[in-house]
């Protein structure tokens, strides 16, 4: 086993080869050359980290010998850094930062929001407005104050009275407003919403009086009702005269009475919503008993699942079998349906008053498990309903892995006397534990975090009584600690679940890795066979 | 040996790569786009130290063709798509339908607008008010002129500090649905509900006198507010103030006491959920329901005999929540002026209230249409919801649902008594809010 | 002699009866208990009233009404759907088989060093809870649209990488396990005929290994052709839609379930996966394999 260290690399050597390779490294690395400058203009500093990366680590595998084996692996593992590592590491991020509901945005991007508030001030003028428009897109406003007076304002240049009839403006209709000014032509109601984006954003006339359209029927001398002063790092309110000093501890502007502007912004808060987790009340409730449930959930299921789909296997293992195809794909349609339909199906079949299998049980024995009332019976409702879906991919894997374990093997088992059940203890249990345990492993790490079941099926209910948070008895760690996140209804401190997130995924994590150093003695079993 | 390969190898590399660069350069006249347009970088919760690319909107040379994207969920969707395609027609300006779940609409508006991708519109309930303008992603709506067409408690609804931040459609609340061949007249109180119940049941008519489908505060909230129970109180601005919690008020337990009561006496049954409690009004094993205008089809089509009454009374007045759906602008709409045209201008006109109204036929909050409602049964909601409060849209409410739903639960499940439950659930509430920022 | 060999007969003879009779049992218990969900699910798409709480497992009108909704519906493209389903699907399984291959070829035959962390790096970092990512993921996409429209946010090509970012995972393990039992005296033999190791993996490895990435092949089928989390955030336009999206949308709404048409759909939607199985089941039974692995 110890050879293979050096593999024989024959025809990597060889002139096409090589010249393949670096065509292809020159295609990758034109192509990133090619984005890179697009990106940190638009200062997406991310996206330059990992494009980076992943471009100089597909240069170095395919350059340098000793990373060859990773030559295989480049598609996948430059997918898996842009998918799943660059998310962790946000979430990561997160976890150190107050993004939540009123922290949404970026300080900036507060400022710009609260920036774009306009408001009349005392004494403003306001005017209804026509428009107008030339053929290259000029634009020009027919203005009539309230008392009936009549001006022209053009973007950048100040507001003038007129009158209809005079210089190149056209004569008014039977609409009272000019039917064109110079070469721009009238808008009239249907035609100028087309042209509304446009107009928004235009300032008509100079300072000091400077109009913006502000509905159809209105254009205004209005200002930003919310101004930044640097210096001050502060944003004044022209309103009312409040100054919001920012607060870049807590993320928002903040006046003296202590008044906080909204929306609020995010800010780096260190390991506060790690020190609010441990201090939370969540973990002086009931924080043991979920997570034991967890534990006990996801190995229960995959206990449950194996053993049933490892039996379905071995059944129709023998390929004498008739019909076994169609079987096989019978067995297969739990599989083929989503998730979600399943479980609210399952749900409406156990459903106490109306549902067929308590109906059908009453019927029968007079009794039929309370799914949704008992802790007891919901947990092992959650189980069952975890069991119909999950066996067909055990059944699945079991199949594959079962094809791997050769004849031979079985034959000379018999000639010596080997009964049914010792064969499968002493051959097919142990090899097929060395291909298909890791995904024991892994399923177990699934439904660790197995979210949809528990919601959908009873939403973590039925609900401990007394408890500091609200708790219900199928609840296992991720829905339990979510909702301190992100209550009912949404609403939520995202900072804080990325935090919640990272002590789940390290508890996981641990309990995952002990399970594969404990599988590390199949493997060494398996290099005996 | 190897170092210098290696180092050779990378020299002819960057040849190559330079030589296709510069055949690629002049190849394609590289349309850099343009900078990611407004959106100073979204809320990045990037791990980077987030330089938020100050980038204000500058008003690059936009594409002139305007157009306007709103989210509506599948409900309503295809008769915005028929509206919409009326607009373009009209105005020559596209306008684009997209369907969000329901569910999936505030979230997703959430991470979208900051990010640039966002809808200008989006339509949804009056209670995401408070977590959508708290984190600033909604531009204030001025209706103009049109302002006295609306219902004055559903402008009041989506109005947040002194600013409207949409424009409402329609209103729903629930109502007291009950079965004349059961009831004769519609109860007035509570108490007569209880004895109607005890009797039709005693009598074999009826499976449960009175349904209540388990858990759902909601529908709970028409019996708390009969015995003088709240969720917040008000402000003498008729503002909700988050820290007067009306669960655990004389009231709010009074009202817990008396579904303890029901459910100890067998009137009311654990684990019945919405649809069964429906299903069972709509076969006739319950006399008498609290539910709103969404449920009118399935009960019309059931042919069951049914009347609309007002909340019953008992130590105060009985009334519902309102909930108020209405068109919302985003604060990073690009077109903020146009979706505000498009919602005064033409949405806001009887021709197209009434097409809302039809294809899902709830009071509308248009008055021209409202009055004209010749519908009995959509009346009758009006009705029951005279003096319905609008949802709390405080942000503090996301806080309130799940622990006073579980209190409900376990009342109905027996597990604690009712002043605990209720005690115990504006607790955590406050322990909650508290948490919070 | 004779008798004991009569006994040795019947008393084989008499196992593979009740074997075989075993084997019936358990074939009608295992299916009911499989279908019968499903055949629930069948019952409510014909029934036209539209309620979980009134279903009976024979509706009482049945009709094909749900199916007539479903299929004619211009504004919710039920059938476009399922080809854009059928499509991403297909290519992610492919695509990640492959990628999966390469990579559990490498980890089996070259013993490099940091071999065995890596791959639980990799099986470690997979384990990380999706749900938060959605946001990370929804930015990217987003960005990358302003660069490559074709894999940004709302197109399938922007889906099928992020799903691809799972491809490296516990499959790569389970190929791993299988491309280890595969003798190494066929490598050594290919190369001393002179071909590389590439070769080697295309020509020799790879056709033995069928059962394995067949079974990869369908569960990663599967998997995306359900997932309905990521594909909801990152679709937009219903055209782009996946069959679980609309699906999904038909019932989430505020208590307004079309239960009779999502019904059907979902029983549309599961005839791909089910056609899909029975393809692949040869190649998962395989017999070559037996034959190749005995030398």
């Amino acid at each position: 086993m110890q050879q293979g260290t050096r593999p024989h690399r024959g025809f990597t050597y060889s002139l096409s080869a090589i010249l393949f390779r670096l065509l292809g490294l020159a295609v990758i690395d034109a192509f990133a050359v090619w984005l890179l400058p697009q990106i940190i203009h638009d200062r997406v500093w991310y996206l330059v980290v990992l494009l980076v990366i992943i471009t100089l680590g597909i240069n170095l595998i395919f350059l340098r010998e000793e990373y060859y084996p990773l030559r295989w692996m480049s598609p996948g593992l430059a997918l898996m850094i842009l998918m799943v590592v660059y998310p962790l590491l946000f979430t990561v991020y997160t976890a150190f930062t107050n993004y939540s509901d009123g922290h949404l945005l970026t300080k900036q991007q507060v400022i710009q929001v609260l920036g774009q508030q306009l408001y009349l001030p005392e004494g403003g003028e306001s005017y209804k407005w026509t428009a107008y428009r030339s053929e290259d897109g000029q634009y020009a406003l027919w203005l009539v104050s309230p008392e009936g007076k009549t001006f022209v304002a053009y973007p950048g240049r100040p507001v003038q009275p007129a009158v209809p009839g005079q210089g190149d403006i056209g004569p008014a209709d039977d609409q009272g407003t000019p039917t064109h000014i110079g070469a721009l032509q009238r808008l009239d109601r249907i035609r100028v919403i087309r042209y509304l984006p446009d107009l928004e954003k235009l300032e008509f006339g100079t300072p000091p009086q400077v109009l913006k359209i502000r509905s159809l029927d209105e254009a205004a001398a209005l200002q930003p009702r919310y101004v930044y002063d640097p210096q001050q790092d502060a944003i004044v309110d022209r309103k009312t005269g409040k100054v919001y000093r920012a607060d870049d501890r807590r993320g928002s502007f903040v006046a003296p009475d202590g008044e906080e502007l909204t929306p609020g912004y995010q800010v780096f808060i260190g390991v506060a919503n790690f020190r609010r987790l441990f201090r939370s009340p969540a973990l002086r409730g009931p924080f043991l008993r979920v997570f034991l449930w967890t534990i006990l959930f996801a190995a229960g299921t995959v206990f449950t699942t194996f053993a049933l789909g490892l039996f379905l296997a071995l059944v129709y293992n023998d390929p004498h079998i008739r019909g076994r195809k169609i079987i096989r794909s019978l067995l297969i349609v739990p599989y083929t349906v989503p998730s979600f339909i399943s479980i609210l199906v399952w749900r409406g079949l156990m459903n106490p008053h109306i549902g067929v299998i308590n109906t059908t049980l009453e019927k029968l024995i007079g009794w039929a498990p309370p799914w949704f009332s008992s802790p007891t019976w919901a947990k092992i409702g959650v189980l069952l309903v975890n069991l119909w879906l999950g066996y067909p991919y055990m059944m699945l894997i079991s199949t594959g892995a079962l094809q791997a374990i050769p004849d031979d093997l079985y034959e000379a088992a018999e000639i010596d006397g080997a009964g049914l059940w010792q064969r499968f203890r002493q051959i097919t249990l142990p090899l097929l534990l060395i291909s298909v345990g890791p995904l024991l492993i892994s399923s177990f790490a699934f439904n660790f975090n197995n979210w949809n079941v528990i919601y959908l099926f009873n939403r973590g209910g039925p609900p401990m009584p007394g408890t500091p948070t609200p708790v219900g008895h199928t609840d296992i760690l991720v829905t339990y600690t979510y909702r301190l996140a992100f209550a009912s209804g949404g609403g939520g401190d995202y900072g804080y679940a990325s935090a919640i997130t990272i002590i789940i995924f390290l508890i996981v994590a641990t309990i995952t890795y002990f399970q594969f150093r404990y599988t590390r003695m199949w493997e060494e079993i398996s290099e005996n066979v | 040996m190897m170092k210098q390969r290696s180092l050779w190898t990378l020299f002819v590399v960057l040849l190559i790569a330079s030589l296709l660069m510069g055949a690629c350069a002049k190849a394609t006249p590289t349309p850099t786009p343009i900078p990611p347009t407004p959106t100073p970088k979204p809320p990045t919760p990037t791990p980077k130290p987030p330089t938020p690319t100050p980038i204000p909107p500058t008003p690059t040379p936009q594409p002139p063709a305007a157009k306007l994207v709103i989210w509506a969920d599948e409900n309503r969707a295809p008769i915005m798509e028929e509206i919409a395609k009326a607009f373009t027609e009209k105005y020559g300006v596209e306008v684009e339908v997209q369907q969000v779940g329901f569910g999936d609409i505030r979230d997703q508006f959430k991470v979208a607008a900051p990010a640039g991708e966002g809808p200008d519109i989006i339509i949804g309930a009056h209670d995401w008010l408070g977590e959508l303008v708290v984190n600033g992603l909604l531009a204030p709506v001025d209706l103009g002129a049109k302002k006295d067409k609306f219902l004055p408690s559903a402008l009041q609804a989506f109005t947040y500090n002194s600013q409207l931040y949409g424009m409402p459609y329609l209103t729903e609340n629930v109502a007291f649905f009950y079965n004349p061949d059961l009831v004769p007249e519609a109860p007035k109180t509570w108490s007569e509900v209880t004895k109607i119940a005890a009797e039709l049941e005693k009598a074999g008519k009826v499976k449960q006198g009175y349904v209540l489908h388990q858990g759902d505060p909601y529908h709970f909230y028409p019996i708390m507010t009969a015995f003088g129970g709240y969720v917040f109180g008000k402000d003498k601005d008729g503002n909700y103030n988050p820290k007067d919690l009306g669960i655990d008020s004389p009231g709010s337990i009074a009202a817990a006491k008396w579904l303890d009561m029901m459910v100890k006496e067998g009137h009311l049954k654990p684990d019945v959920d919405w649809d069964t409690a429906h299903t069972m009004f709509e076969q006739g094993d319950a006399a008498m329901i609290i539910t709103g205008p969404w449920a009118l089809k399935r009960i019309r089509e059931s042919g069951v005999h049914y009347k609309i009454a007002e909340i019953p009374d008992e130590t105060a007045d009985g009334h519902p929540f309102s909930g108020v759906h209405g068109f919302m602008i985003s604060a990073f709409s690009e077109n903020k002026l146009l979706a505000q045209t498009f919602l005064t201008e033409f949405v806001a006109t009887e021709e197209n209230m009434w097409k809302l109204f039809n294809a899902d036929p709830r009071p509308s909050a248009f008055l021209p249409v409202r009055e004209k409602i010749d519908d009995p049964d959509i009346a009758a909601f009006g009705l029951a919801g005279k003096n319905a409060d609008p949802m709390p849209a405080i942000p503090e409410m996301s806080k309130v649902w799940e622990a006073w739903g579980n209190a409900i639960t376990l009342i109905f499940q027996q597990q604690e008594d009712p002043e605990t439950a209720f005690k115990n659930a504006a607790e955590q509430i406050r322990q909650a809010i508290a948490g919070g920022q | 002699m004779s008798r004991n060999m009569g006994g040795f007969l019947a008393s084989k003879r008499r196992q593979r009866q009740l074997i075989t009779l075993g084997r019936v049992l358990v074939s009608v218990l295992a299916i009911l208990y499989a279908v019968f969900p499903v055949l629930w699910i069948a019952s409510a798409s014909f029934d036209p009233r539209n309620s979980l709480a009134q279903q009976r497992l024979i509706p009482p009108n049945a009709s094909l009404e749900n199916y007539r909704a479903l299929l004619n519906n211009p504004l919710q493209p039920f059938p476009r759907w399922m080809l854009n389903s059928i499509k991403i699907s297909l290519i992610t399984s492919i695509l990640a088989v492959l990628i999966s291959a390469l990579a559990a070829y490498a980890f089996s035959r070259f013993h490099f060093r940091g071999r065995r962390s890596l791959l639980l790096t990799i099986l470690l970092v997979q384990v990380f809870p999706n749900f938060l990512a959605m946001v990370a993921i929804f930015l990217l996409l987003q960005q990358i649209k302003n660069y490559i429209p074709s894999l940004g946010l709302n197109t399938h090509g922007g889906l099928i990488l992020v799903y691809l970012g799972g491809a490296l995972g516990i499959n790569t393990w389970l190929m791993k396990g299988f491309f280890d039992a595969v003798p190494r005296d066929l490598d050594e033999s290919a190369r001393i005929d002179g071909a590389s190791d590439w070769q080697v993996f295309w020509r020799i490895i790879f056709p033995l290994v069928r059962p394995i990435l067949a079974v990869v092949g369908v569960l990663t089928f599967i998997g995306t052709y359900s997932e309905v989390l990521l594909a909801s955030v990152l679709l937009r336009s219903k055209e782009n839609f996946t069959l679980a999206v609309g699906l999904w949308q038909l019932i989430e709404g505020q208590y307004t379930q079309k239960w009779g048409i999502f019904a059907a759909g979902a029983l549309i939607g599961a005839i791909p996966i089910m056609v899909l199985y029975l393809i692949a089941q040869d190649w998962i039974i395989g017999g070559l394999t037996r034959g190749a692995v005995k030398g």
